[in-house]
């Protein structure tokens, strides 16, 4: 404080002043002139001095003073302001009320244009058939929401419905027909067309066009339809031109309190919908979880990379089950979106978590593959402290222990490098073959979908060598390959803690999800305490697995595998089967086992040396192949391995083989 | 007449001055309670100093960081130095002893701190806070450096600098973050379009002229002047990195264009070289540093860190450069002892000095000790068989951090000047075959040795 020490040196003037004042009078009275005309000259400066010293003083004073008083007004202040300013900026972006709007439908090209900006143009052939539905906001007319539902196809109009009933009221919509929208749409799609006040919707025919605008809950804006005159020629096209009334900002938001959570969730509804509650006015659905945190975490300070493509909906979904995870610590987490698409972005901005955007290199699983690599690069580089990395995908749900089970187990990563990784999920681990969420396993293969990787690992053999973009390689067979995995094993849960939902992506469609990963068993138990967990390690798992060897009840090798009948209707009891198995890669058997099992049988996972655990009936089931295993020293003399025949070659295997 | 008029003046102005000062009291006193209320009213002594903007500013920034749990600690070079030269005593008395401010109330017109981003979990709404205290704050953010390495990666931007202003003082909280190679990094303070450059006195800051890096300083908790701060363990040491801190980032993007010119060589007796090279490298600095001699990367390795980001595969040795003035004679053995045997030395400690270390796989550290003229150094080469000297001359040049290999390491700050005195203009383009003592164009030789000196200039293990 500058002026308080000004202050004290002013006081001693004040206290001279006054007595120079009498001096003045004492000069005075002697009656030396010129010297009284010279000190009273000085001491009128003097005062004037002080004075304009002293007002200075006060208004210095009480700057200092309102400053110093300054933090509980200005807060009210801070909050009124933005208050007041809010509305007035947006108030002002926007000086036109009007949208205009063209929608055009016909056999082979739609496209949507607002305000002369095209939104959508689709002439691409053999593509894009159906309905497409664009969302718009209604106060700013930006673009929320692009989809296309593929009527002619089953199922598309449920996942229509499901949509359109997400949209809050008041939105503007806008529905396109590219070639055929009318072959499944199925009555509750047309209601619900009906609903909006569509007279061609719920009427939509074969082939024809139909063009669409209105508000959802509102007025429709504009329709028109042409009805094809032929089941082998189409509607005319129809070009669709009106005009959009904009409303108020104030009508378009809800009315949420004023906190940083509804501050993002105000931005991203403003953006994006189909997200459901999360943007509903009345009761949103909370987008902070704080799940209880984990005594002794371990993997606190793990880094948690999020591999992501342009599939919002999922990333939303997938993020929701990963911050509700007990023991998760949100600022380690990094999503990487592969691709400059907004969306992903914004659904990562919701949550308040760190989102990296890549441009993409290369094409289809080279692409993947590449951006694995800059995402695992990326995450060490952004935490240079951590050891390990969680890798994830936004295609899976995370158990709610998947923290808890990872902070358990992950100091085998450390103590173990006979160790490749620990992954959440279990290849054999369906709804009928997995049972105990306290074990764990050891197997030969990679599953990923939801594992650990230590940094040493990565930086010194992977990274050096990843496969370039040129070799379209997925980046999880090439991490199979035996040259990366150079006999090292992953450890796995008998009950998987993600879950695989995806039905869209690179190697994935309806049939193979339903076929492979819908009946996939997930674990919901929160805390599971893991069991025996130092027993995984490479010498005592040998000392484990022959325990169980030992104990364990042959089957009856003369009863068919496949049938239910093979083991006994017992509970908790371990039981073993031993199969033909000639060389250390001959699993003729074992596929043929897994395909009547419905597990996964279209390469071989989940082995250790020759050895397959599972469980049938609650009851531990033991595979072991023979002679290959050396647990074949374990098979009684008596028994003779099974043998399945591979079927004829007819029906190869359905869809791409790889889950990424 | 004038003389009455005069008096009267007179009356009126000490009349006039009279009220002013008991105005002035009056003030002077409202004020104190204001402040007493405010919660500062720890001591009941007289408490000198404790009233001043610096002070004030410093508090209330503490209360804020301590109860938004803000990972911060000082590292303001003027405190620091003042609570270093009275260490001993500030170690020692506890917390709201103090009867006189002796540190945060020193005239100046800011304080540094240091915020370890890392461990900062509430990012959000903390600006807010800061700002309903009473603070103004400017934020200064920039893309993260440690997504530049990698291909086409953009995030989110991190913060790089806050700068927080109350009253007439500013606290400048400059925000450390981790990188690979154990150290922490600040970026460059650089002011937008928009932003007010007349916010605070920005060419008086200490920190953000430049980015810069530092070795993780271990932290401790200790009471200056009624406040409770964390600063670094080893104060001494802190001080003497920061004029030294300044740190330049690899070229990425023109490394990323020469790689597209001339592709990389992923062979895989490529890919061993540059692993055992890093190691090499890694040990080298390890071993140096706990001998406490700076170097930094010489000739070929530093050409490959600023070319291409990485280690020149066909290089076939590591190079290091060393200031004579720092050379120590316990370097051969400290080399020695993590298995690097000398494989051979040339010159001698007063000319030409350059030492040859053996790695594994046939891999050579080629230590060059610089020698400072007063308008150029230079470095010596001797050609064993006929015992010729060369010279090799460089204009000046000063030490700057940079990340190569996952390690925090020095290079020459005037990087492109030393390339090109040692390659020439024509660095951009690799080279396999090279003669140390005809190619480099900053080559000349330097006379003979007399066999006389041979035995000790010229040693070959």
């Amino acid at each position: 404080m500058d002026d308080w020490k000004a202050s004290s040196l002013i006081k001693p003037f004040g206290a001279r002043k006054k007595r120079s004042w009498y001096l003045t009078w004492k000069y005075k009275l002697t009656n030396q002139r010129a010297l009284r005309r010279f000190c009273q000259t000085g001491a009128v400066l003097f005062l004037l001095v002080t004075v304009i010293v002293n007002i200075k003083l006060i208004l210095d004073t009480r700057r200092a003073i309102s400053e110093a008083n300054g933090d509980p007004e200005p807060e009210q202040d801070y909050d009124e302001a933005l208050g007041r300013l809010e509305p007035s900026r947006r108030r002002g972006s926007g000086p036109r009320r009007v949208l205009d709007v063209e929608v055009y439908s016909s056999r082979s090209k739609v496209y949507v244009a607002v305000d002369g900006t095209t939104v959508l143009e689709d002439e691409a052939r053999e593509q894009g058939r159906g309905i497409h539905v664009i969302v718009l906001n209604q106060a700013t007319g930006h673009v929320m929401a692009k989809r296309v539902f593929d009527t002619y196809s089953p199922h598309e109009d449920e996942a229509m419905v499901l949509f359109l009933n997400m949209v809050a009221p008041g939105r503007v919509l806008i529905c396109t027909v590219k070639d055929e929208g009318s072959f499944h749409l199925k009555d509750t799609a047309k209601a619900l067309l009906r609903s909006l006040g569509s007279q061609a919707g719920p009427a939509l025919g074969w082939r024809d066009t139909w063009a669409f605008v209105g508000r959802k809950g509102g007025p429709v804006l504009g329709e028109k339809h042409s009805k094809s005159p032929a089941l082998s020629s189409w509607g005319d096209p129809v070009l669709l031109k009106t005009d959009v009334p904009l409303s108020s900002a104030e009508e378009a938001e809800c009315h949420w309190a004023d906190t940083e959570l509804n501050r993002r969730r105000r931005r991203f509804c403003s953006k994006v919908e189909g997200y459901g509650s999360v943007c509903s006015c009345k009761d949103p659905t909370p987008i902070e979880f704080s799940p209880d945190p984990l005594p002794d975490n371990k993997v606190l300070n793990v880094p948690v990379a999020v591999i992501a493509g342009n599939r919002p909906n999922y990333l939303y979904r997938m993020l929701r089950s990963l911050l509700s995870a007990q023991g998760v610590s949100p600022q380690m987490i990094t999503v990487f979106i592969d691709g400059y698409y907004e969306e992903p972005m914004d659904v990562v901005a919701l949550f308040g978590l760190r989102g990296i955007q890549h441009t993409p290199i290369s094409i289809k699983n080279a692409r993947v593959s590449q951006h694995y690599k800059a995402s695992l690069t990326a995450t060490f580089n952004l935490f240079p402290e951590a050891r390990f990395a969680v890798v994830l995908e936004e295609d899976l749900d995370i158990a709610v222990d998947f923290f808890s089970f990872l902070s358990q187990s992950i100091h085998l990563l450390e103590e173990d490098d006979s160790l490749y990784c620990i992954s959440a999920w279990n290849d054999q681990g369906y709804e009928h073959t997995a049972e105990d969420p306290a074990l764990l396993y050891r197997v030969e293969t990679m599953p990923g979908l939801g594992w650990v990787l230590r940094k040493s690992l990565y930086k010194e053999e992977l990274e050096p060598k990843w496969p370039t973009p040129e070799k379209l390689w997925d980046w999880d067979m090439w991490m199979r390959m035996p040259e990366q995995r150079r006999g090292r094993e992953c450890i796995i849960p008998d009950v998987s803690r993600s879950y695989h939902f995806g039905i869209v992506g690179l190697n994935m469609n309806g049939y193979f999800h339903e076929a492979y990963f819908k009946k996939h068993k997930f674990n919901t138990v929160p805390g599971v305490q893991l069991r025996n967990v130092d027993s995984l390690k490479k010498e005592a798992y040998e000392v484990e697995i022959h325990r169980l060897l030992s104990e364990a009840e042959v089957l009856d090798h003369s009863k068919n595998p496949c049938e239910d009948s093979f083991l006994p209707d017992t509970e908790g009891h371990t039981y073993v089967a031993f199969i033909r198995m000639e060389k250390d890669d001959d699993f003729t058997t074992w596929t043929q086992l897994a395909k009547c099992l419905h597990i996964w049988d279209l390469d071989v996972r989940g082995n250790h040396r020759g050895l397959w655990r599972l469980f049938r009936k609650k009851n531990h089931f033991l595979v072991v192949g023979v002679p290959a295993s050396p647990y074949s020293v374990k098979k009684p003399p008596s028994i003779t391995p099974i043998f399945l025949e591979p079927p004829p070659k007819e029906e190869g295997a359905p869809g791409a083989a790889e889950q990424t | 007449m004038s003389r009455i008029n005069k008096n009267v003046i007179l009356a009126l102005l000490t009349l006039a001055s009279s009220a002013f000062l008991l105005f002035q009291l009056y003030y002077y006193k409202h004020y104190l309670s204001a402040k007493n209320g405010a919660g500062l009213s720890k001591s009941k002594g007289s408490r000198l100093g404790f009233d001043s903007t610096q002070w004030r500013a410093v508090k209330k920034f503490i209360m804020l960081t301590s109860s938004q749990n803000v990972p911060v600690f000082l590292i303001d070079p003027l405190i620091l130095e003042l609570i270093n030269k009275d260490f001993e005593q500030v170690k020692n008395t506890s917390h709201g002893s103090t009867s006189e401010c002796k540190f945060f109330c020193v005239p100046r017109d800011f304080t540094a701190f240091a915020l370890q981003y890392h461990l900062w979990k509430n990012e959000e709404g903390w600006f807010r806070i800061a700002e309903n205290m009473g603070f103004q704050c400017l934020k200064i953010e920039s893309k993260d450096p440690r997504l530049d390495g990698i291909d086409s990666l953009s995030g989110t931007e991190i913060p790089l600098h806050y700068i927080c202003r109350l009253a007439s003082h500013a606290i400048h909280l400059v925000v450390f973050h981790e990188r690979s190679g154990n150290y922490l990094w600040h970026g460059h303070l650089r002011l937008k379009g928009h932003m007010d450059r007349k916010f605070v006195r920005f060419r008086k800051l200490q920190f953000g002229r430049y980015p810069g890096a530092f070795d993780r300083p271990e932290l401790q908790q200790i009471t200056v002047d009624g406040l409770e701060v964390f600063i670094p363990k080893d104060p001494v040491r802190f001080l003497e990195e920061i004029p030294h801190s300044r740190f330049i980032e690899c070229r990425y993007k023109e490394a990323r264009a020469f790689f597209q010119q001339y592709l990389d060589d992923n062979t895989v007796e490529a890919m061993a070289f540059r692993k055992n090279a890093k190691e090499l490298l890694q040990l080298a600095a390890k071993t140096l540093k706990k001998l406490g001699v700076r170097f930094w990367l010489s000739s070929g390795t530093c050409l490959g860190w600023y070319r291409q980001c990485n280690i020149i595969p066909y290089s076939k040795d590591v190079d290091l450069g060393i200031f004579i003035q720092d050379y120590k004679s316990d370097i051969i053995s400290a080399f020695q002892d993590v298995g690097l045997p000398l494989k051979h030395k040339f010159g001698k400690v007063e000319d030409s000095l350059e030492l040859s270390f053996q790695g594994k796989d046939d891999i050579k550290l080629d230590i060059f000790f610089f020698y400072e003229e007063t308008d150029h150094m230079w470095n010596g080469g001797t050609q064993a068989k006929t015992g010729k000297k060369f010279k090799y001359l460089f204009p000046k040049f000063t030490l700057c951090w940079t990340e190569f290999v996952d390690m925090k390491i020095h290079v020459p700050c005037e990087t492109i000047e030393y390339i090109e005195a040692n390659y020439g203009k024509t660095w951009k383009i690799p080279v396999k075959t090279w003669d140390w003592k005809r190619s480099p164009p900053n080559v000349q030789p330097n006379g003979i040795w007399p066999i006389s000196e041979w035995d000790e200039v010229i040693q070959l293990y």
